[in-house]
């Protein structure tokens, strides 16, 4: 089985990475596509001053 | 070995450096647990002397400064008091016990004074037990490792 | 002769790369000054097309986004081989920036909230993204996340540092220049910013500073000309490099500290602290501690884009 990688993708905001896995005929088997960055705001936004959270959330992305 | 505290002192010139002086010459006895850092105000001790202090190695941080309205230079053992309740504060956010670091008032004349707060301060933190910050930032990060592709060298654990 | 640059993100949202693009027309006079052989966000260069680069090949990595799991580490060990000068572009490189506040938590602490227990996540087999899995029998790989975020000179050489969160356009256009002219400064500059406090560049009027209780941004409307600190606000102006142009300050909003320390300050937060601890009036115990209650979460505050580089680092377990 052949296996290719498109490591990272791009022009987009974002990490990820897209894996495709092709058969013996060389037809697409099946593909993955993966987000491999994961920051936690989810975790660290927990309990700050209110009036703090759209100073940091907007630090989610910059696009 | 039993666990024998290290903690580092900042004491002011005026008051308890002077203090401490006379606990030697007066033949106090008291903990050897203590590192004594000459500054010339207990305004001086910026509390990132003391996280460093900390981060190094020390269990404890004791400063020392003049009773209230003796400061040498006026104001200065009160900023250090503020800046004390502050980081007492914050200590805790790190997970490090706020009893590590302890602001005492000692005058020059105190020289007994000054060995009863050494031996008092070396008790609770020997009660605490060890700090060892850079041993427990390098236990956090052993798991930090990247293992495919590029070469991995060990986290050191060294601040900037 | 043209520069080779290469510009990378690790845990990053973006914004660094989108405050190169905000050079506008002058961005034109970058593509005339450099080649571009890596920029995700706007180019289709990969991963592999670095590692087939010989080491050195390129004059200067731009690298935004601190350092959160493998991939991010890998990524910029390789171009710090392959780059001849590597630079930290953003508060996120240089100090960990917001991302690194997580280093209050555990990597486990982290994963459970966002993939188990966050109230928009529906994961009823309770599935954890894992570094190796099999999906139908395909073999997957993913980076780990890592328990403690770095910033990038934690984990490579860093040769110099724009600050900013994000670093101000026209700093970053400049900053290339001193690379196409061969004026760098001595290693380990911060280029791109000022040399003093955000203060010395705040229009605001200040006189002496006599605090007697901190205010929230929602508790009273500050006015438009004195010093935010002085009307009790608090405000990282005195612990905050210079360079970004005042641009929150301009918007009545208090610093949180984005442009990072000044030279010689190794930890920007504990700083702060210092800092307003000399401007407070109390100097009773009672009266310092009820104005500290004032002060709503101290450490996420003054270490809003810097907990990962102080000297503490994260908290302990």
């Amino acid at each position: 089985m052949k296996r290719i990688a498109i490591d990272p993708i791009s022009r987009l905001e974002g990490h990820g990475k897209i894996t495709i896995f092709l058969n013996e005929e060389g037809a697409v088997e099946n593909a993955y596509l993966q987000i491999p960055e994961l920051r936690g705001f989810e975790k660290f936004v927990e309990g700050l001053p209110v009036e703090e959270i759209p100073r940091v959330v907007t630090r989610i992305c910059g696009v | 070995m039993a666990f024998e505290p290290r903690i580092v002192g900042f004491l002011c010139n005026w008051c308890t450096y002077t203090g401490a002086d006379l606990a030697g010459t007066a033949r106090v006895k008291y903990s050897p647990n203590i590192r004594s850092i000459r500054v010339m105000c207990s305004g001086r001790v910026d509390p990132m002397f003391v996280i460093k202090a900390l981060y190094e190695g020390a269990d404890g941080v004791l400063i020392g400064g003049c009773h209230p309205g003796d400061c040498h230079y006026q104001e200065g053992n009160y900023k250090a008091l503020r800046r004390y309740l502050m980081l007492k504060r914050i200590l805790p956010e790190y997970g490090i016990d706020a009893g590590r670091v302890r602001l005492e008032w000692v005058s020059a004349s105190e020289g007994e004074r000054f060995g009863h707060v050494v031996d008092e301060f070396t008790e609770e933190i020997r009660k605490l037990g060890p700090l060892k910050i850079k041993e427990s930032l390098v236990e956090s990060m052993k798991t930090d490792v990247a293992h495919h592709g590029e070469e991995h060298q060990a986290p050191t654990g060294e601040a900037r | 002769m043209k520069l080779k640059i290469g510009i990378y993100w690790g845990a990053a949202c973006g914004g660094c790369d989108v405050a190169i693009l905000d050079t506008h027309e002058k961005l034109l006079e970058i593509a005339d000054m450099a080649d571009i052989y890596l920029w995700p966000i706007a180019m289709d260069f990969k991963y592999s097309d670095v590692r087939a680069m010989k080491d050195g090949y390129l004059d200067a990595v731009l690298f935004s986004g601190g350092v959160r799991n493998s991939e991010n580490e890998e990524i910029a060990k390789l171009l710090r081989r392959k780059a001849k000068a590597m630079i930290a572009l953003g508060a996120c490189a240089q100090l960990g920036g917001v991302p690194g506040l997580a280093n209050m938590y555990t990597r486990e602490e982290v994963l459970r909230r966002v993939y188990l227990e966050s109230e928009s996540t529906t994961n009823e087999k309770g599935i954890m993204p894992l570094e190796s899995s099999k999906e139908d029998g395909f073999d997957l790989e993913l980076p780990r996340l890592y328990n403690t975020v770095k910033t990038l000179n934690q984990v490579v050489d860093v040769d110099y540092t724009i600050p900013g969160c994000p670093p101000a356009s026209l700093q970053i256009y400049s900053a290339l220049g001193l690379i196409a002219d061969d004026m760098l400064p001595k290693k380990g500059s911060v280029i791109g910013a000022g040399d003093r406090a955000l203060c010395d560049e705040c229009a605001r009027k200040k006189g002496e500073k006599t605090i007697t209780r901190i205010y929230r941004t929602h508790e009273k409307l500050p006015d438009a000309e004195t010093c935010f600190l002085e009307q009790g606000f608090i405000c990282l102006g005195p612990a905050t490099r210079s360079g970004c142009g005042s641009r929150c300050i301009k918007s009545w909003t208090p610093c949180r500290g984005c442009y990072g320390p000044l030279d010689d300050v190794s930890d920007q937060g504990i700083k702060m602290v210092s800092a307003l601890a000399s401007v407070m009036e109390p100097k009773e115990e009672k009266d310092i501690n009820a104005l500290l209650d004032t002060v709503v979460d101290p450490l996420r505050t003054f270490h809003r884009f810097s907990l990962a580089s102080s000297i503490l680092r994260r908290k302990k377990a």
